[in-house]
């Protein structure tokens, strides 16, 4: 157990999110609350060639609204979700106008594709000889575009990275950017995660059968897969003695977290859910609570056959008898799954449960599993008292995270 | 000029410092593990560098006669089977084997016998620039050509970043913590960094860290649309010269290198050999524009200072200077920045002169760092015809350096602003 270790107080004092369902914190958790479903059909490339024809697309941002027409030529579509959320989650954090030292605000950001349809377009163009490609495009080739220019943009000087494991890159973020403030190189960081559609993605998904045709269902029964979705989700962690300093509004408390590796498969998750219980009792362990005090789980629930049994067996093997007692919410039926921006968007819903008193469900819900025998809030968001909520976010590889959050209190 | 910045000494003193090394687990170096294009195994590599032998040479394997660069560091043909089990050797793309090989020359050269370590202990921390960029590329045109018919799902599930780590994990049964970095420049030394921190922090015995990367053709591409090569960044011929005045852009390499990463409790009671302790990491972030280096050395100096808990200790570092006009200049500003007086003490040195300059260098390089606080040897720069009088450091040229190497700074810049610096003590 951890509790009594010295280790700094660190709070979430931002939130920003874009996403199928909101580009707003208030939209998005309107929309979440309500059960609403940001699936539909794909225009943001021509899905008829595909088994599948639907996303978790975002299909009411317009980048004129925030970004000159120099800037959306210049900026992937990645970007552009990662910087209004950040802009949203720097001003809800009440940093905007406040001569906080930047030298000590860093940021990790968590990256999946990251600005690959701008190179998709420049190398689509360039392999069929169609036209001079802009060079430009390929600013994006690399991952650490959306954190670079995030940092340009409000002159962060302090530690700047970005984590790479796909599904799990923006939880895994979290943690990054909690050791950062630990090391006591920075006061705040800026973190979570960003990503967008793209061919190669979802049809990497759709090759290896992982896309469900019609919604995601996490744990039903009738479930076939993912839906892919997009968007950004940005949290701003600070170390607590900086934030009440400048009296910065405190969402919730980070606790703590788990990362390890299933060292089972490439795609396939550890089938009894072994790689689930170790990744959640170390996140227990580092935040120094025990099972008996989670009151809720945002669970990855990508509404695969494997992910979701793996995940309710490995919650099983944690929590025992009383794992039927925790509502578990799947926002992927809502939200699809998010990629290098799920971690980010999940752990921007888990801090929402916390402060609202309120958790959201897992839509689509309608044939229940035998082999997934919990409650995962189906269908109806449910108004409960949580102090402690845990986020999962399992990538490809069996690379696991979980992150331990907590109603604030300043006692 | 200005002698010695205040700024920096205090930040020497400052509370910033103390989570660096004062408090946790001493961590030490156990054993390296180096796939180059100078050398497969530590002691070819080491025996390269000492002799100042670099593997730049014109580009096989791919057409670069539509660019104004011609020439790589390209790895020699390796045989990875010697290094993984067939099975798996079959799922993994390049990148991923030549990351994995790497581990497997770590491992060996640690004496760590993963079925004798209790897996939940042992870890993975890996950087890659740009991964599987090979995989990526064969992906994409399958799809342009046969449309999602085309789409192989076995390229996919190698394609992603982390697919090499997960190799690595699934390859040696290593369970514990698991991540993957892909920052610029900056991929490898940031994964070392949260080793360290880890490991520092007790939450692992093992960490495996560094990283690679590989030198394919839509990457050197990329690199030569973007203006990044070698010579469309000044005039004069085409080369990796660090420091010199007539430099003009990075000659591309690709490799990888491993550390073990291990608490000296754990190292001592499993009687390893080691060869220097990691103690300390500094990291700044720059503003200068998506694709600039920080060009006046500020965050550079930053992150060396924070760093080096013992300034007047550091004997050598191992530069970032990567042979294009900004980075070289700015990382001499921040060297003078910090040491003041005792810059011209230090012996400076750029190992990406032999290797070239890839993404995923920095594990290369840090294997370098520990040989040379083992053996107190400070291989040579190559490359240098004139040094440019605007980066008058110690640069170590012609011959290696016999010298005892009481601490040594790694530092590594990214283009875009992050910046980090790591601090490795000779073990006595």
């Amino acid at each position: 157990m951890n509790r009594g270790q010295m280790r700094k107080r660190v709070v979430i004092t931002g939130l920003g999110v874009v996403s199928a369902v909101g580009n707003s914190i208030l939209e998005f958790w309107d929309s979440l609350i309500e059960g609403k479903d940001g699936t539909k059909e794909i225009t943001a490339f021509d899905p008829s060639l595909y088994r599948t024809k639907i996303a978790a697309e975002i299909s009411d941002f317009h980048p004129e609204d925030h970004f000159s027409k120099k800037e959306i030529r210049r900026f992937s579509r990645c970007d552009q979700f990662g910087i209004v959320a950040f802009r949203e989650a720097w001003r809800s954090a009440r940093l905007d106008g406040d001569p906080v030292d930047k030298e000590k605000v860093g940021i990790v950001l968590g990256a999946g594709s990251g600005g690959i349809l701008s190179v998709e377009k420049y190398f689509r163009d360039f392999y069929q000889g169609v036209k001079r490609p802009s060079p430009s495009l390929l600013i994006s080739y690399s991952l650490a575009t959306t954190t670079d220019l995030i940092a340009i943009e409000s002159g962060l000087k302090g530690p700047r990275t970005t984590t790479a494991t796909v599904c799990s890159s923006s939880s895994a973020s979290i943690g990054v950017a909690y050791e950062m403030i630990q090391m006591g190189l920075a006061d705040v960081m800026v973190t979570g995660g960003s990503d967008s559609l793209c061919e190669v993605s979802y049809s990497g998904f759709s090759s290896l059968k992982l896309i469900d045709p019609e919604s995601c269902k996490p744990f039903d029964k009738r479930r076939q897969g993912l839906v892919i979705g997009e968007g950004a989700g940005l949290l701003i962690l600070e170390e607590l003695g900086h934030a009440l300093k400048r009296n910065a509004p405190i969402r919730s408390e980070f606790l703590g977290y788990g990362i390890c590796a299933d060292a089972y498969h490439l795609t396939a998750p550890e089938p009894n859910g072994e790689g689930v219980e170790r990744v959640i009792r170390i996140a227990l362990d580092h935040a120094g609570i025990t099972p008996e005090e989670v009151d809720a789980i945002n669970a990855h629930g990508t509404g695969t056959p494997f992910n979701d049994i793996a995940e309710t067996r490995g919650i099983k093997k944690v929590f025992g008898e009383r794992a039927r007692g925790i509502p578990i919410s799947g926002i992927k039926s809502m939200v699809g799954h998010c990629l290098g921006s799920a971690g980010g968007i999940e752990a921007v819903a888990t801090v929402l449960t916390l402060e609202s008193g309120i958790i959201p469900p897992t839509i689509h819900y309608e044939v229940p599993d035998p082999l997934c025998d919990l409650n995962y809030t189906p269908n109806q968001s449910i108004k409960r008292d949580v102090q402690v909520a845990l986020s999962n976010s399992f990538a490809f590889g069996g690379n696991n995270v979980c992150l331990v959050f907590k109603k604030f209190s300043s006692g | 000029m200005e002698i010695c910045n205040r700024d920096f000494k205090n930040a020497a003193n400052s509370e910033l410092r103390t989570p660096n090394s004062a408090k946790g687990h001493r961590v030490v170096i156990t054993g390296l593990g180096v796939v180059s294009s100078i050398g497969v195994g530590k002691e070819e590599f080491w025996k390269n560098c000492l002799e100042g032998n670099s593997a730049i040479r014109p580009i096989r394997g791919f057409d670069v006669g539509s660019y104004r660069s011609r020439l790589g560091a390209q790895l020699p043909e390796v045989d990875f089977k010697a290094f993984i089990k067939p099975a798996n050797l079959r799922r993994m793309d390049r990148i991923g084997r030549i990351v994995v090989s790497a581990v497997r020359l770590a491992l060996d050269d640690s004496g760590i016998d993963v079925k004798k370590e209790d897996p939940n202990r042992m870890g993975m921390s890996i950087g890659t620039g740009l991964g599987s960029s090979d995989t990526v590329d064969q992906f994409f045109r399958s799809l342009l050509k046969d449309g999602p018919a085309g789409a192989a799902p076995l390229l996919f599930q190698t394609a992603v970043p982390n697919a090499i780590a997960s190799h690595c994990s699934i390859e040696y049964g290593i369970k514990g913590v698991n991540l993957t970095f892909s920052h610029k420049e900056t991929s490898t030394e940031m994964a070392m960094a949260f080793a360290y921190r880890l490991l520092n922090e007790g939450r692992a015995d093992v960490i495996l860290a560094g990283g690679g990367d590989e030198l394919s053709e839509p990457l050197y591409h990329v690199y030569s649309m973007l203006g990044a090569l070698s010579p469309e960044r000044g005039k004069g011929p085409e080369g990796m010269r660090p420091f010199d005045q007539e430099r003009n852009g990075v000659v591309l390499g690709e490799g990888s290198g491993i550390l073990v990463l291990e608490t000296l409790e754990h190292a001592e009671k499993r009687g390893a050999k080691m060869y220097a302790e990691m103690s300390g990491v500094g990291m700044a972030g720059s503003a200068d524009g998506l694709l600039r280096y920080n060009l006046e050395g500020d965050s550079i100096a930053k992150a060396m200072s924070v760093a080096a808990q013992e300034l007047s200790t550091v004997d050598y570092i191992c530069a970032a200077a990567n042979s294009t006009p900004d980075l070289d200049r700015a990382e001499t500003l921040a060297i003078k920045k910090v040491f003041g007086e005792r810059t011209k003490e230090i012996s400076v040195g750029s190992l990406k002169s032999m290797i070239g300059e890839f993404d995923g260098s920095g594990g290369i390089r840090a294997c370098g760092v520990a040989l040379t606080l083992f053996h107190g040897v400070v291989p040579p720069t190559i490359g240098i015809e004139h040094l440019d009088p605007q980066c008058d450091l110690g640069v170590i040229v012609g011959q290696p350096e016999k010298k005892k190497i009481r601490s040594s700074l790694l530092n590594s810049c990214a283009n875009g602003g992050s910046n980090i610096s790591l601090w490795f003590k000779r073990y006595d």
